[in-house]
Parts: structure tokens; sequence; C-alpha cells
């Protein structure tokens, strides 16, 4: 077996609101594009194989497996990941339901649930128990046992005041 | 959070921020310059002889910068420790890459260093192994055999590398005089602990003084540090190893790996930062599995249904080395069989065993799940023979709160005697079937079987050792603007202990949690320490620092008193402040300015700073105990299962956090739903491994947890800690197994099925059991 020599290709992203181009290997995932070229390390690796889905992150308003998706697919897209959502002085209501609800232990696969979350209610600001519940099924946590994190879903679904 | 009293309020976790922004550093968010990394080269071989290795292409391949295998460090790397092990079966310690012979599918062959990942995965493909297969063993009870199929380590003679007994009473007497034997061989099946972080190591050199830094996720950095010093014949003093956030452990992360010990003697002779992070597909077979037990259980009962004496034979599969935790499980759970029961008579043979699996070692509960599964569902079996109530069978035999302390006369390695402290089991089961509904049961079972169902309700009843392990350390610092700094040797790695340990030091110090900080997992910052696991880190970490606050507290009075021109006897601690007889007070922030070296030392004081150290030892193990009740219907169709309603009432004695405690029994419970319904370790006969991803391996999911699941406590303060905790991590894992197995027996027990294992009970399982009602087990 010969490695094949690889072809590299410019890309052009924009992520969290910056465009950057950059210069990747038709292998190299948007993963490690995110953390290892722009050194945006709260999207996580869990698998590699898209089951666990703490490395969601948002191309062109929806959810993506960063983990699944090449650099080169990214190609001129629109990438939102956990580091633009919320600030330290002011978190955003999921985090801050999820903070209030206990609803993160180790907080490894937390940043793939709070994008994906971010994205249900964006589409939806009130939805129901089961759509809440369809997207949670989409992650993998090993701590928690996801009770706190449909009551901290649910508190912002059901808030009074949004 | 105003200064008050903390300990038992559910203050929100001071971790939670970084983790929710994305801020948090896990090691693989480290990146450093010119680091070089590593890919291991696994057996894809259960049992082979290595005939040679050629590295050649390897070598040459793009980017490579070293390649090794298990010949080139034979004799600079020793074997990794097992610390429970003595004997003969310490020559089945693991070795950082195989020599000579390879003994699982997935034992390190050999490593290759490249510039970057992409390279040194390319590279190890090219690795060219020869091999000669060997007969192969993966069932305990043939390698444990007068016979067996092979020999692991043939200079041990045999494939058990340790036998633990436990005697109490005289069963042998009890069973000449038996009314009743009831008997089961009970197997509990393989997992894999599975946090959502993998292991992951970074290794750099780069530091001063030719000292190597040690990033590794792991649960206890400062054993890692001594384990590396010892494998590779360092100075503990050019080792630092720094746990930095880590994504879960569970058990997993304290045991000491080969990767952590090549990633140092890598950096040490390349002289480049080395960085290995584990795939999941490497997660199945290169770190430790779990659970794996079968256990051949004799019950005697009298015409009163009393139990008066046990007899336990039970094998470990301990896979194809010791690890670090190698014996652990089988001592756990021979000490611990009897868990809240009187039982005087008791006799039992555990012995840990080599196959041609991956190593095991604990997970979560480590030895109890499998101890209460057999335990329990032998109440289910002689309360079915009697016709007995099962909640009065137990009745009959639990220790009463009266017994505390209760000498059971087993020992558990490393641990040491099993005396437990407190607890009133017989109310923790009335309050658990209350908040189960158990009296209305019947009603709900009826409708069940209106709709076709069949239904069960299952009890768990359990004692569990917490907070064991020799000591840990705390230290506590305060500056001239009242900040409060806290050491722990702890290495929490997602349970939320700084959080609980802030309340404390907040509470003993009388300030607002704010002004607290806690530090953890760096040997050079907390220079001892033992680390997070057996549900330790909260009871006896937190003691050990909040012992530390009271010794500083206490300096703080005297150098009060100087200021105040008082004697120390007139001043007392009050939110925060000293104060003396006539009102006037002075802050901790002033005590703290005036202790610091700048000023003369304060009368009375033999050292400076408001700063202390305490090193906690403990006296004794913690027994916490619980009661889990399950209820659930299966369709006799299709063999779906689903739990209907959970209820669950614990007791960790005093508790600093219940949001925390929750969280962990909420979250263990998941875990053990996870073991017994979905995840099993699986193996074809040639040893390969069938679960190699988490597609195969199912890890519940939010659909899969119970549609109700009612939690409460108890507090019996523990007379072994100085502040009357005890241990919360694992009693949620382990009681889950036991209550969901034993609620699958009562539904198929009309069918005339006999249940004797943990499952897991997939549909395809039960399916298989309904139709061969009768037959034990699962397929």
């Amino acid at each position: 077996m010969t490695i094949p020599a690889e072809k590299s290709h410019f890309i052009s992203v924009t992520v969290n609101g910056e465009r950057a181009i950059l210069h990747v290997s038709p292998r190299r995932l948007l993963a490690d594009l995110l953390r290892d070229d722009l050194g945006l390390t709260g999207t996580h690796v869990g698998c590699g194989t898209g089951e666990c889905g703490s490395c969601t992150v948002i191309i062109d308003g929806e959810t993506v497996r960063s983990c699944l998706t090449l650099a080169v697919q990214a190609d001129g897209a629109t990438i939102e990941t956990i580091e633009s959502v919320g600030s330290s002085g002011r978190l955003h209501p999921v985090q801050r339901a999820f903070h209030t609800h206990h609803a993160l232990q180790c907080g490894f696969c937390t940043p793939g649930i709070i994008i994906s979350a971010v994205a249900l209610f964006r589409k939806n600001t009130r939805p129901a128990d089961a759509e809440i519940a369809e997207v949670l099924q989409g992650h993998l946590c090993r701590c928690t046992g996801y009770r706190n994190m449909i009551d901290a879903l649910r508190s912002i679904a059901h808030a009074e005041d949004r | 959070m105003a200064a008050g009293r903390l300990v038992g309020t559910p203050v929100p976790r001071f971790e939670d921020k970084r983790l929710l922004l994305g801020q948090a550093r896990f090691v693989a968010d480290i990146n450093i310059p010119r680091t070089l990394h590593m890919a291991i080269v696994r057996s894809t071989r259960a049992h082979a002889v290595i005939e040679g290795i050629d590295t050649s292409r390897a070598g040459a391949a793009s980017g490579v910068r070293r390649v090794v295998t298990g010949a080139d460090i034979v004799e600079a790397i020793a074997p990794l420790p097992s610390i429970d092990l003595a004997g003969g079966g310490l020559v089945a310690c693991y070795r950082a890459l195989a020599a000579g012979k390879v003994r699982h599918v997935g034992e390190p062959v050999a490593a290759v260093f490249a510039d970057d990942p992409f390279q040194a995965a390319d590279a190890a493909a090219l690795l060219d192994v020869a091999y000669r297969d060997l007969p192969v063993v993966l069932d305990m009870e043939a390698a444990a055999s007068a016979t067996p199929p092979t020999l692991l380590y043939e200079s041990l003679g045999s494939n058990v590398i340790h036998t633990c007994e436990q005697s109490v009473g005289d069963a042998a007497a009890a069973f000449a005089a038996a009314h009743r034997v009831v008997e089961d061989t009970y197997r509990i099946h393989r997992c894999v602990a599975s946090p959502m972080e993998t292991r992951g190591v970074l290794a750099d050199p780069t530091g001063q003084d030719g000292r190597i830094v040690l990033y590794s996720s792991t649960q206890f950095p400062h054993l890692v540090r001594s384990f590396l010093a010892g494998v590779l014949g360092m100075a503990e003093s050019d080792l630092r190893v720094i746990a930095p956030d880590v994504g879960g452990g569970f058990g997993v992360k304290c045991e000491f790996y080969p990767e952590e010990v090549l990633a140092v003697w890598a950096a040490r002779t390349l002289g480049r930062p080395v960085r290995w992070i584990e795939a999941r597909d490497d997660h199945f077979v290169a770190t430790t599995h779990a659970r794996e037990q079968v256990h051949r259980v004799r019950a005697v009962v009298d015409s009163d249904g009393i139990v008066t004496a046990m007899m336990l034979d039970s094998l470990t599969n301990n896979g194809a080395a010791a690890a670090t935790l190698s014996v652990t499980p089988a001592s756990i759970s021979s000490a611990m069989l009897r868990g809240p029961y009187r039982i005087p008579n008791y006799s039992a043979r555990s012995r840990s065993v080599v196959t041609n699996k991956t190593p095991l070692a604990v997970y979560r509960g480590a030895g109890h799940p499998q101890a209460v599964l057999c335990m329990e569902l032998t109440m289910d079996h002689i309360a079915r023979a009697m016709n007995i109530d099962r909640v009065d069978l137990r009745r009959r035999n639990m220790l009463a709160a009266a017994d505390m302390p209760s000498d059971r006369g087993t020992a558990i390695v490393l641990a040491g005697k099993v005396v437990y402290d407190s607890g009133d089991y017989a109310g923790c089961l009335a309050r658990a079937l209350d908040l189960a509904g158990w009296k209305s049961r019947d009603e709900r079972a009826a409708d069940a079987r209106r709709r076709g169902k069949l239904f069960g309700i299952g009890i768990a009843c359990l004692v569990e050792e917490t907070a064991s392990g020799p000591y840990e350390t705390g230290g506590v610092r305060v500056d001239g603007t009242g900040r409060v700094t806290v050491f722990t040797g702890a290495s929490p790695h997602g349970q939320g202990t700084a959080t609980a340990i802030a309340q404390l030091i907040a509470d003993e110090l009388e300030i607002d949690i704010n002004r607290v900080s806690v530090r953890h997992g760096d040997t050079d910052v907390i220079p001892d320490g033992v680390g997070t696991f057996a549900s330790r880190g909260g009871a006896i970490g937190g003691a050990a620092a909040r012992l530390a606050a009271r010794k500083v507290r206490e300096k703080a009075l005297v150098v009060a008193a100087e200021m105040l021109q008082a004697t120390p006897a007139d001043v007392v601690w009050a939110e925060g402040k000293a104060l003396a007889a006539n009102g006037a007070s002075v802050t901790l922030a002033a005590i703290a300015g005036r202790a610091t070296a700048w000023n003369a030392r304060p009368k009375g004081l033999t050292s400076f700073n408001l700063a202390e150290e305490a090193h906690y030892q403990v006296p004794g193990m913690a027994f916490a105990n619980a009661t889990h009740i399950c209820e659930l219907e299966i369709d006799p169709g299709t063999g779906e299962l689903a739990i209907t309603g959970y209820a669950v009432v614990h007791d960790c004695g005093t508790v600093i956090n219940p949001m925390i405690v929750e969280g962990q029994v909420v979250g263990g419970i998941a875990q053990g739903l996870g073991g017994t319904l979905f995840e099993e370790i699986r193996y074809d006969k040639s040893g390969q491994p069938l679960t190699g991803r988490l597609a195969d391996y199912l890890l519940p999911t939010a659909a899969d947890m119970p549609a109700t699941l009612r939690t409460n406590s108890m507090v019996s303060p523990s007379p072994f800690n100085p502040f009357g905790m005890k241990g919360a991590g694992e009693g949620g894992a382990t009681g889950a197994v036991a209550a969901i197995s034993s609620a699958v027996a009562d539904a198929l027990a009309p069918l005339g099925v006999r249940v004797t294992s943990d499952g897991p009970f997939t549909p395809p399982a039960l399916l298989h059991m309904i139709k061969s009602g009768g037959r034990t087990a699962a397929a």
C-alpha cells in the first residue's frame, strides 16, 4: 500500500462571524479544522463516527456532526460553534437553564447538546416535549441520566416571559 | 451566595460556566508546538506468539520520527503495577508494549511517532507483525479449570492470578443442619464504562530542568506520578502530572495505562511533546472492561425464612492481564455479598482469572453491582420457593439500626475490615416502598395485563462501601484580600466536588462562598494527594479540606487576639470575622494581611501566613445504603421492555449538596440501566471483539430513561467521618442493575423463567426467555 499524495484545497468559511481562508487536505475533518486550525476547542469529538453528538455545530442554520463532515464540504459555509453561544457575562438562556437545572456534570458532551438546543429554539420558541425528546435522543451523555436536561429545556419552552 | 450555612443546600456549580461556554480544557484541547503524535499498533490476535515485527515500511513513511516495539523498551520500562495484587499473580502485570506474545485483541504491540496524527495512523497500518496463533480461552470457567485450553502465563502454571477468601461464623455447620438450601449460579456480563471523553495523554519535555509534564485524562494524577517514576526509574520530582478538565471517569481512569508510560518515555527520548488521544474504537479494546463474573451462591434458610448461612464460589474474568486494580472487583463482591442482611455464617472463595479478553478492572460500583444482584435475586428466589412476601423476607433478615456499628467479619483488599458504621436499612426500605406506590402495585399490574403486557416490580436493598482509600490532603490559604484558595488531593472529573468543597470551607470560615476557589489535579500545585474514586472525593477530600480550614480559623483567632489586644480565649469567630468581647472586630482579610511575611510574626504563632494543611486519614470506611424499586412492562410479542416507574431512597450520611447528590444517583441509575438493558461487550469464539463502536455497544439515550423517576434521601451520619459524610457516587449504578433484573425476574416468573443474570435484557434475549420459559438466564 502506498499513501496517495494529497492535493490540498483552499476553502473559505465564516466561523462565528469571522471569515477564514484555509488550506486543507481533502481528508481533513471539519471537527479538526475547527479545533486545531482555528483553536475552537469547545467542539468536542467523543466518538468520531457520528453516534455521540458531542461535535455538533450549526452549518448554514442546520445542525451537523462536524466529525462526519469533511472540511472541504464546508467551503463557503457559515458555521456556528459553541464559542458563539453566550458569554461569560451573559449566558444564553439554554446555558442558563442547564446551569440552574444541573443538566451537566463532566461537561464533555454539553457543547454539542447546547448547540442542538439553540437550533431547536430558533426554529420553535415553544417546542413540545416530544420535540425536545427527539433532539436529545441525538446525543449521548454518560453522566447525567438526561432527566435534568429535559427539565432545563422544558423550563425554557414553558417560560412565561420569553 | 451570601455567607451562612451552605452545607445541605443546592448551591449551583462553579464548574459549569467554562463547560457551558466551550472554554474548558480537556487533554485534546491542549496544543503545544512541535508535538509528535503517537499511534499504537494493537494486536489483531487474541493469543499469539509474536514471531517478528518488520518496522521498515512504517519507519520510512512520511512524517514518521520513530517506531518502537516491545523488544526496544523491555529494559527501559518495567511492567505496570497492580496495586491490589500480591504473590505469583504479579507475573500477569501488563507491559507497555507486548513482549514475546500477545494475549488479547487490542494489546499494544508497537508505537509510531509522527508529525501529524494522520501520518502516525497511516504508518501504523504499515507495520508488519508475524503472529503464530495459540489456543484461545475466553470463558473464565474453562480458564480456571484443572485442564484449561491454554495458559496465558506459563510460569504461573494456572490462569488463576488470585484467590480471596472470606470466612464468618461456621457456614459448613449451618449447611449440615439446613432446613432448605437455595442455590443458583449467577452470570454477570462484561461492560465498559465509556465516559464521553475517551482517554488521552500529552507529555511535554520542553519545560524547565528536563522535567516532564504529563497531561492525562486521569482520576488520580498523584498515583500516575508515582507509577511513572516506578516503571521508568525516574525521580517523582522530575515529573509533573496534570489532570486538566476530565470528561468522566467512572473507574476506568483510575487505572494506569501503557499510553501514559509510552508518552513520557518518548517525550524524554525524542525531546518533543508527545500526544495520544484514544479513538472510540480503541476505547473498546484498550480501556479496562468491567463487571464480568460468575457466582455460585448457596443460601441456607430456616423454616421462618431466616437466612442462616451463605456460601459463595465466584470467578472474575480479569481478561488478559492484572490491571492496576485487578482483585478489587472480586474482593468487594465477596466481602459485600450479604449487603444489609444479617446472615451470621458466611464463607466465600473468589478467584480472579486471566483470559484472552481486554483486562478488566473497576467501573462505578466496582464489585457491588454484582454482589447486590446475587443477593437480591437470591432473596426473590427464596421468597418464591417458600411463599413468603418478598418485602417481609428482606425485613426479617435485615440488620437493625441498633446493630450499628456492625463488624461483618469480612475484609476488602486495600480498604480493610468491613464494619458497617450507620444506617437504617428497614427504614429506607419502608420509605422506598411508599415512594414507589408499592401498595397499589397490583392495580398497575392488572392494568398492564389488560393491555397484554407482562408486569414486573423489583427491589434492591444495598449497602456499599464508600469513602475508602488511605487518606486525602487538603490545604487552605487566605490572601490579604480575604480570598481563600483550597487545595485538594481529590481529582474530580465531573462530580462537582470543587463546589461541594467550597461549601464546606465557606461554612467553616463563615464567609461568602464566592471568595473561595478550589484547585485540584496538578501534582506541582498539590504535592500530595490520592484522587477521586471509590466515592471518596467529597467525603474524604472534603473532610481534609474542612479540617485545614478549621486550623486556619484557629490560627486566625490567635492573630486577631493580638490585633484586638485581647486574649485568644476572649475572641470568637462569627460571620467571617474575629470578634472581641468589647465588640471590636477584625476581618479575615485584615488578619491574613497581618500574618504575612512582611509584618513581624504575630504573637503566639510559630509560622507566618494564614495557610494550613490537613492530612485526613480514614479510621474506617463509610457505608452508604439505598433501596431501589423498579417497575417495568414487557411486551411478550416483541420483547420490548419499558421501565414505567423507578423509585430510590438513598442514604449517604450528611449531604453537602443535595442537587449534586441527586445528579449522581440519577446518572448512576442511567448507567446501571444501560448495562442491564443494552450494553454488552461481546467476542466471537476466536476472541475477536464484536462491539467496536457506539453503534454496536448501545449507551442509554434520553428516550430510555424511566417514565417516572422519584428520589428521596435519608441521613445517617457516619461516625467515622468528622463531618458525618459518606460517598454518593456509585450507589445509583449499584442498585439499578439488581432492581431492574429483579423486576424482569418478577415479570417472567409466571412463565416459569428463573432469572440468574443481569441481562442484558434486550428484546431478542427477552423473547428467547419468554419462548423457552423455564430455562435460565438470558440468551
